[in-house]
């Protein structure tokens, strides 16, 4: 079998179970094929639809003894749009896992802020878990959550259970709140400045998109971080997931190989070009 | 590099070369006339090799006339190597994958220009061992090389180092001297092939005559900037209104990927079938497709002038930093066949000078 064509072949894999996440939100958990190595925080996977078409999904979970993944998917393009109608039980294909996921290795022993703008939360959520299974391990954990709306925020019925982990802080906000809404309002960038952290021994970890990552990450500046302590999981087209096809480009990198999580030193020529 | 130095030969000895690679078996690839312009297609015999006519390339313009000298028309070999089109696998709709059997075959390119075969030095660092029909194809490959007496209006090979006389890399290189031929061989089957011909260690005067017009050929196949500075030079002027300007000219229709013989992206279309399962296939695209930077809800590349600065960078920037190569070999297609004639040189000299 050719390495090229073998790198695009989908595994067939069963879905165990859909968690419906909100009105345009489920997160769908899928078996591990067999031979295949569990993806890492920030890793992400082809997810493919049977003759419709293929994405790009991040883990938002993955429970290493049933190599059960978790990918949370938001119906908005034409092939996330045909996810609503799978069910557990069902097959899908999978490639994967891809990429370069947060520096897990590297925040040992440090604070750690995570961004998160809107679907942005689910490729942070396995951090969240890593840092809560091995507590010590880590310092401060600070959590900032942004969405829309009210109806959009994601995962809310693990909000008691973040805010229970020792030594974490979690901090949501709306940009339109609800009457009912008793919390933060604004983007979730307005946060930064007003979480109290120390920047020469803490990580920052964002995931959103990409204006109010740019967002993020001047905050993060201002507020002292250096770019190499700044990490972006950045978005972009991909429909091979393995740097041939070149749709995911960012300046001179490979978003799906050299990426998604990059530090921002390493991107920063590129980063704040307009439309680069 | 040239395994023998040069040789001199008869015109006729290209009848003689190419009776020789179909015996051996070749399917000999090379330009033939069809609705007026050249293809590159498989020929079956000698006499539908296209001679006697001549390209006139200018930006935005392309006329085949009768002459005596031609550079190319839209086909490249990429076209073979890498076909626009190719069915990587079938899913049944119980989920047996099945791929499916290529022919394979033993390619001849005949009559390349030396820019052509520059693109294969370039796609082998991109495919070579990663993509298994281009490897396959690559492997068995020969290369029959015509170097360039007299580059077109839009070449641009001087510059990019990549012609007008090929240096090394090809089985057979010809330069064509009025009714005779300089020959050399780079390859073992080159060699073999040269034996076969009626040739002679090329005399002085000879010699004098082929560096003297590969040196005006040269002269011909400038583009204004240099490669000294290049990819530098435009990364630090990233922000250019020149885009802008130039985008202004820009339909967005990216001809200019699909007739370069370097741009590897492709698209992937997964097909339902009638019969319930699904086949994927790897199609061309390019990054002047509106679709190429956009996802779900959104688009990183809304703008016809970002697409655009994403061409000229990759090619004279981001390539190097990648593959380690420029991703231009200066054919001038990209500039021929734009419908609106955008020249890529004008661009890249306007902004090295600052704008």
């Amino acid at each position: 079998m050719s390495k090229h064509m073998a790198n695009l072949i989908p595994l067939k894999a069963l879905i165990t179970h859909v968690k419906t996440e909100t009105r345009n939100v489920k997160t769908y958990y899928v078996k591990l094929p067999n031979g295949v190595e569990p993806p890492k925080p920030g890793q992400f996977n082809m997810l493919y639809v049977h003759g419709v078409g293929e994405v790009p999904i991040s883990v938002s979970d993955l429970d290493e003894k049933s190599r059960v993944v978790a990918h949370t998917v938001r119906f908005v393009g034409s092939v996330t749009k045909t996810f609503e109608l799978i069910r557990e039980g069902d097959v899908i294909g999978f490639r994967g896992p891809y990429g370069i996921g947060w520096p897990m290795d590297a925040i040992v022993g440090k604070d750690i802020v995570l961004i998160a703008g809107g679907i942005g939360l689910p490729p942070l959520r396995p951090v969240i878990r890593e840092v809560a299974r091995n507590r010590s391990a880590y310092g401060k954990l600070i959590i900032l959550y942004g969405t829309r709306t009210v109806e959009d925020l994601l995962f809310t019925y693990e909000y008691d259970y973040y805010k229970s982990i020792p030594n974490t802080e979690f901090y949501v906000t709306v940009d339109k709140p609800s009457e009912s809404w008793r919390s933060n309002v604004g983007v979730v960038t307005n946060l930064i400045k007003h979480v109290n952290i120390d920047p020469s021994k803490s990580y920052a970890f964002v995931c959103g998109p990409e204006m109010m990552m740019k967002s993020a990450a001047q905050e993060l500046l201002e507020k002292g971080f250096k770019m190499n302590k700044i990490y972006l999981s950045l978005e972009r087209r991909m429909k091979c997931g393995v740097g041939l096809c070149g749709h995911c480009q960012m300046g001179p990198y490979f978003v799906c190989k050299h990426g998604p999580v990059f530090p921002l030193w390493f991107i920063s020529k590129y980063f704040w070009v307009d439309q680069i | 590099m040239s395994l023998t130095g040069l040789y001199v030969g008869k015109a006729d000895s290209l009848r003689t070369l190419f009776s020789e690679l179909k015996r051996l078996g070749y399917v000999v690839i090379g330009y033939r006339v069809v609705d007026g312009v050249l293809r590159l297609g498989e020929l079956n015999s000698f006499d539908e090799f296209a001679q006697d006519v001549e390209d006139v390339q200018s930006p935005g313009r392309y006329l085949l006339v009768n002459g005596s000298f031609y550079r190319h028309g839209p086909d490249s070999p990429k076209r073979f190597l890498y076909p626009p089109n190719l069915t990587l696998f079938m899913v049944s709709n119980d989920w047996i994958v099945s791929i499916p059997e290529y022919e394979k075959h033993n390619f001849a390119f005949f009559g390349l220009k030396p820019c052509d075969l520059a693109s294969i030095k370039v796609l082998d660092k991109i495919l070579l061992g990663v993509d298994e029909y281009y490897t396959s194809l690559r492997r068995s490959l020969v290369l029959i090389v015509e170097n360039c007496i007299s580059p077109g209006g839009t070449c641009f090979c001087s510059t990019m180092n990549t012609g007008p006389r090929a240096r090394d890399s090809f089985d057979l290189a010809y330069t064509k001297l009025n009714d005779r031929l300089v020959l050399e061989a780079g390859s073992e089957l080159g060699l073999k092939l040269l034996n076969l011909l009626e040739v002679e260690p090329i005399d002085d005067a000879t010699y004098e005559r082929f560096r003297t017009v590969m040196r005006n050929a040269s002269e011909k196949a400038r583009s204004g900037f240099e490669l000294n500075g290049l990819p530098e030079g435009l990364e630090l002027h990233i922000e250019s209104k020149i885009y802008k300007e130039v985008a202004e000219k820009c339909l967005g229709c990216a001809n200019c990927n699909m007739v370069c013989p370097t741009c590897f992206c492709f698209d992937i279309l997964d097909v339902p079938l009638i019969n319930g399962s699904a086949k994927r296939v790897r199609v061309w695209d390019g990054c002047l497709n509106f679709t190429y930077g956009q996802v779900a809800g959104g688009h990183f590349r809304p703008d016809l002038w970002a697409r655009y600065r994403h061409f000229v960078l990759h090619k004279f920037a981001y390539w190097i930093k990648q593959f380690g190569t420029y991703g231009c070999v200066g054919c001038g297609r990209c500039i021929t066949w734009c419908p609106t004639g955008i020249d890529l040189r004008e661009t890249v000299k306007k902004i090295l000078m600052g704008g």
